[in-house]
C-alpha cells in the first residue's frame, strides 16, 4: 500500500473529523474567493472605470499647464505628438478645456468646459458607453453637449433641454453661446459630475477662440504590458518640453486607495485563515493522538520519522485538495452571479465617490486570477503551517511510550 | 568487558546487552525495570526470557529493538551500538533486520492482512511482484489463505496474532522479538504458532527471544533465561 491510499485510507476512517476540517477549509475558502472578488470588482472595478471613463493611464500637458491649467498654456505639437504616440502603438486622445458659467432656467452651475475629438476619443476612452440618459456627442450636431449627472439635476436639464454657456475667449472676448444637451452621463467622478459639459473640439475651438493647440493628451496602453512607470519614464525622455505622468501621480489619492485594498485583502485572508488554521490544527492533533499507538506500532515495525511526517503530510495535503476542490465548485458559480447580477446599492451608496473615484451603486465581483489564486495559495500555505506540529509531534513519538499509550 | 567482548569477531552474538540499567522515574519514585544486566544472545537462538510480572522482559526487548534506550549500558545488535545510531538508522534496524510480535497483535486497523503482512515489504522497497509472492506464502505458511482481505476487526485474536507473526517474519529478519506471543490465543493456535516459528527457526536460522511466562514456549525453547527484579536469575540450555 502506497503512502497516498495509507493516508486516503486514514481520511476515511474518521469521516466526521475529516468531514469538519475538509468543510471549514472549502467554506473559508469559498468565502475569500467572493470577498477578494468583490474586492476586485469594487476597486479594480473602480480603478478601470476612472482610468477607462477619464483619466487614461498616462497624460501629457505643457509645461506648468497642470498647476496652473491656464487656456493659454497648450501643446501646440499635437499632430506631431499624437504620431509618435501611435508609431509607440499607443492609444491617444487630445482634449482641450476651459472654464465657464452654464446656466438654464434661472438656475446656473460653474463648469469645466472639455473639447472633444470624438473619433479619437472613443478609440481611448469609454465614456460615450457611459451614459445614463439622452446620446453622445456626434459630429454632425455642433450645438450638442453632453453634462455630468449632478450638473444636469442643478441644472434642471435633461436631453433636449437647452444651456447657455457663459464664458472668456482666448482673445478676451466675452464667449456666450446656446446649446442642448444630447446626453447626460452616469456617475464618473467628482469633477465630471458636478461640471462635466463635454462638446465638439470643433465647437470649442469657435467658442473660446482657441485655433490651435490642446491642453491635455490622454494615453491608454490598450493590451500592452510594459511596466507603466518605465513607458512614463520613456515618454518623458522623448517629450521633454511636455509633462509626462502616470495616472499614479495624476491621482495619488486613487493610488493609495488600490495599494490599500492589497493590504486589505491579504489582512483579511490571514485573520480568516489563522481561523481556519485553529481548525485544522486541532483537527490534525486530535488525529494525531488518536492514534498514537498506531504510530508508535508503525515505528517499531520500521516506519521511519520521516515518512510518518510524510504521511500525516499527505492526509493534509488531501484535505487540502478537496477542500479547494470544494471551495472553486462553490466560491467561483457565486462570485460569477455576482459578477452578472451584481448586488444593488443604489439607495444606499448611489452616486458615491472616493478619492474621486466613483463607485458603481451596484457592487459586482470580478474574477480575476488573483481573486481565485490569492485565497487559495494563502489557505494551502495556512493549512500546511498549521500542520507541522502535529506532524513533528508524531515523529518524535517514542515508540515504546507510544505502544502502551492508552 | 563491553567494547572488547562486543568487538570479538569470533562469537556469533546477534545482540549484547552490556550493564544495561533502565531505570522509570514514577513521580518522586524510581524503579529499576532492569539492573545492571548483561546478556548475549547468539544467531540462530530459540530463547524464552522468562519471569513474573515487573521482571523487566519487555523491558528488555524495547532496548534490544530500539524501541526503547538504556539509562545505563549499551545495546548492541549484530555489533552495532544502538545509542550510537540517529533514529531513523535505528528505524532501518527494525525494519530490515528486526521482526517484532506484540502481545495484543498491534496491526494496523485500516489496513487487511495481506496489507498488514506487506506493509514492512513495501517500506523495504521489494517489488510488487516479490511482495505478493512472499505475503502470500507466507500467509499460507501461517494458516490464513482466505482471510487475506479481512481487516484486523473482522479476525478472532489468534487470527490476528497470525497475521502479526506474518508480518514480523515475512521479511525474514535476523531476529524475532516476541513479547508473550501466546498470551491472547488458545492452545491450539498457540502450538501452531510455535511450530511455525520453531520451523523457522529450524529452517532458516531465524533467531527468536521471547518474553514469556507460558510453559509451552518454555517447553520448546533451547534456552531459558529467567529474570527477577530487573536481574538474571538463571541462564540455562535445554537438551
Amino acid at each position: 500500500m502506497n503512502i497516498t491510499s495509507f493516508a486516503l485510507r486514514n481520511i476515511q476512517r474518521n469521516w466526521h473529523r475529516s468531514l469538519v476540517t475538509t468543510g471549514a477549509m472549502a467554506f473559508a475558502g469559498m468565502i475569500m474567493i467572493l470577498y477578494v472578488s468583490f474586492i476586485e470588482g469594487i476597486y479594480l472595478g473602480g480603478l478601470r472605470s476612472a482610468l477607462a471613463l477619464n483619466l487614461g493611464e498616462i497624460q501629457i500637458h505643457a509645461k506648468g499647464y497642470r498647476s496652473d491649467p491656464d487656456l493659454y498654456t497648450r501643446i501646440m505639437d499635437e499632430k506631431g505628438t499624437l504620431t509618435k504616440l501611435s508609431d509607440l502603438g499607443l492609444h491617444a486622445t487630445p482634449r482641450l478645456f476651459g472654464y465657464g458659467l452654464a446656466a438654464a432656467g434661472t438656475a446656473s452651475a460653474g463648469v469645466q468646459i472639455r473639447g472633444v475629438y470624438v473619433d479619437l476619443e472613443k478609440r481611448v476612452i469609454k465614456l460615450h458607453e457611459y451614459l445614463a440618459e439622452g446620446t453622445w456627442l456626434d459630429q454632425q450636431d455642433a450645438k450638442g453637449v453632453v453634462v455630468g449627472r449632478r450638473l444636469a439635476r442643478t441644472l434642471g436639464v435633461k436631453p433636449g433641454g437647452e444651456v447657455v454657456i457663459v464664458s472668456q475667449a482666448a482673445d478676451g472676448s466675452m464667449a456666450n453661446d446656446l446649446f442642448h444637451v444630447r446626453g447626460v452621463l452616469k456617475s464618473v467622478s467628482d469633477e465630471i459630475d458636478r461640471g462635466g459639459f463635454f462638446m465638439l473640439e470643433t465647437t470649442f475651438r469657435k467658442l473660446m477662440i482657441l485655433p490651435e493647440g490642446v491642453h491635455e493628451i490622454v494615453i491608454m496602453r490598450d493590451g500592452k504590458k510594459t511596466d507603466l512607470k518605465q513607458e512614463t519614464a520613456h515618454l518623458a525622455a522623448m517629450f521633454p518640453d511636455y509633462e509626462v505622468d502616470s495616472w499614479r501621480t495624476l491621482s495619488p489619492m486613487m493610488a493609495t486607495i488600490m495599494d490599500s485594498s492589497d493590504t486589505s485583502i491579504y489582512i483579511l485572508l490571514l485573520i480568516t485563515y489563522v481561523a481556519v488554521a485553529m481548525v485544522v490544527l486541532n483537527a490534525m492533533l486530535m488525529s494525531v493522538f488518536e492514534r498514537i499507538r498506531e504510530f508508535g506500532i508503525m515505528k517499531a515495525i520500521g516506519f521511519g520519522p520521516w515518512q510518518l511526517i510524510a504521511l500525516i503530510y499527505t492526509e493534509t495535503v488531501i484535505q487540502i485538495i478537496i477542500a479547494i476542490v470544494l471551495a472553486l465548485a462553490l466560491g467561483l458559480p457565486l462570485s460569477y452571479y455576482y459578477q452578472v447580477n451584481g448586488i444593488d446599492l443604489t439607495n444606499f451608496v448611489s452616486g458615491t465617490t472616493f478619492g474621486g473615484i466613483a463607485f458603481d451603486p451596484i457592487w459586482r465581483t470580478l474574477i480575476t486570477p488573483r481573486a481565485v489564486i490569492s485565497p487559495i495559495v494563502t489557505l494551502a500555505i495556512i493549512a500546511l503551517i498549521a500542520v507541522i506540529y502535529p506532524a513533528v509531534k508524531a515523529a518524535l513519538i517514542r515508540p515504546v511510550s507510544a505502544i502502551h499509550h492508552q | 568487558m563491553s567494547q572488547a567482548l562486543a568487538n570479538d569477531p569470533k562469537r556469533e552474538d546477534i545482540v549484547r546487552l552490556v550493564d544495561v540499567s533502565k531505570i522509570y522515574r514514577q513521580g518522586k519514585i524510581e524503579v529499576r525495570a532492569v539492573d545492571n544486566l548483561s546478556l548475549e544472545i547468539d544467531t540462530g537462538d530459540f530463547c524464552a526470557l522468562c519471569g513474573p510480572s515487573g521482571s523487566g522482559k519487555t523491558t528488555v526487548l524495547n532496548m534490544i529493538g530500539g524501541l526503547d534506550i538504556p539509562t545505563h549500558g549499551q545495546v548492541f545488535l549484530e555489533r552495532r551500538d544502538l545509542a550510537s545510531l540517529s533514529r531513523g538508522e535505528v528505524a532501518a534496524i527494525r525494519r530490515d533486520r528486526i521482526g517484532f510480535v506484540f502481545q495484543a497483535y498491534n496491526l494496523i486497523p485500516v489496513m487487511t492482512a495481506y496489507e498488514n503482512a506487506e506493509f514492512v515489504l513495501k517500506l523495504q522497497g521489494v517489488s510488487a511482484v516479490e511482495c505478493h509472492t512472499r505475503v502470500m506464502t507466507i500467509l499460507k505458511e501461517v494458516g490464513l489463505v482466505g482471510l487475506e482481505h479481512r481487516r484486523p476487526d473482522e479476525m478472532s485474536g489468534g487470527q490476528q496474532q497470525r497475521v502479526a507473526i506474518a508480518r514480523a517474519i515475512v521479511t525474514r529478519p535476523a531476529i524475532v522479538l516476541a513479547d508473550e506471543p501466546t498470551a491472547n490465543v488458545d492452545s491450539a493456535t498457540a502450538d501452531s504458532l510455535l511450530d511455525l516459528m520453531q520451523k523457522l527457526n529450524r529452517q532458516d536460522g531465524i533467531t527468536f527471544l521471547f518474553s514469556t511466562h507460558d510453559k509451552r514456549v518454555m517447553d520448546r525453547a533451547r534456552r531459558i533465561v529467567r529474570m527477577r527484579d530487573g536481574r538474571i536469575e538463571s541462564d540455562e540450555v535445554q537438551g
